[in-house]
């Protein structure tokens, strides 16, 4: 179980770039999916790297499933080496993208993504035709067991349709 | 006159997206619920899942409480 407040919180104190976009943004949307994790899209350039080490060393992160006799180190190096992590930390995991099926790199999920005030906190959210996209091109059964009332709230909140 | 999300949700059309949905095994009552809150309270309520999903993972990691005679 992720700690929301503690992420976004420690996300939003260090000013790091970033776009929510699986299901913690599905729920923003109205979606009654329960997701277990955050999973969001960041900018990949060198001083938001640095700060997304700042915002997440705290909480110990390391590669999901890893051998706990080894060790791991989450530094900056680490992220440069890699484009898409799916860690555990010490309040849940989170997985970090720098690319999303469908969608591409964090400039194109913040073209695809809208605001919502969070914990006092301005954060940027996938919009619903993102999540439409991304799951259809991420193609796994959960998926596709989340795309039929994606795709009703897009039909319910579209003004053009009755 | 154009029906509300809530309307066309709890009344979808025939072949609609919405009736897909429905079809599929959507409640989308509970989705309903969700329109009606805050983005705030729908991930506070999302929270409160989670806690309540970690807590079903360790009671089944105990297994039932065996009856004391």
């Amino acid at each position: 179980m992720i700690d929301l407040e503690k992420a976004i919180t420690s996300l939003a104190i260090n000013n790091v770039k970033y776009v929510i976009v699986g299901g913690v943004a599905i729920t923003l949307h109205s979606s009654g999916y329960i997701t277990r994790d955050l999973d969001f899209c960041y900018a990949r350039d060198k001083e938001n790297i640095k700060r997304l080490v700042m915002a997440l060393s705290a909480f110990s992160p390391k590669p999901r499933n890893w051998d706990k006799a080894l060790p791991f180190i989450f530094d900056e190096g680490t992220l440069r080496n890699g484009t898409n992590f799916t860690f555990e930390t010490s309040i849940g995991d989170i997985d970090l993208l720098g690319e999303v099926k469908g969608i591409g790199d964090y400039e194109d999920a913040l073209a695809n993504s809208v605001s919502y005030s969070l914990y006092g906190t301005t954060v940027r959210a996938f919009t619903l035709d993102a999540l439409i996209i991304s799951k259809i091109a991420a193609d796994r059964p959960k998926d596709h067991l989340v795309l039929p009332e994606l795709e009703a709230l897009k039909e319910a909140l579209d003004p053009n349709t009755d | 006159m154009k029906r509300t999300p809530e309307e066309k949700l709890l009344n979808p059309l025939p072949g609609s997206k919405i009736a897909a949905a429905r079809d599929f095994g959507i409640d989308l009552t509970l989705t309903v619920s969700q329109l009606r809150l805050t983005p705030q309270q729908r991930i506070d309520n999302l929270q409160a899942a989670m806690k309540f999903l970690a807590e079903l993972d360790r009671a089944r990691e105990t297994g039932p409480i065996k009856k004391v005679k």
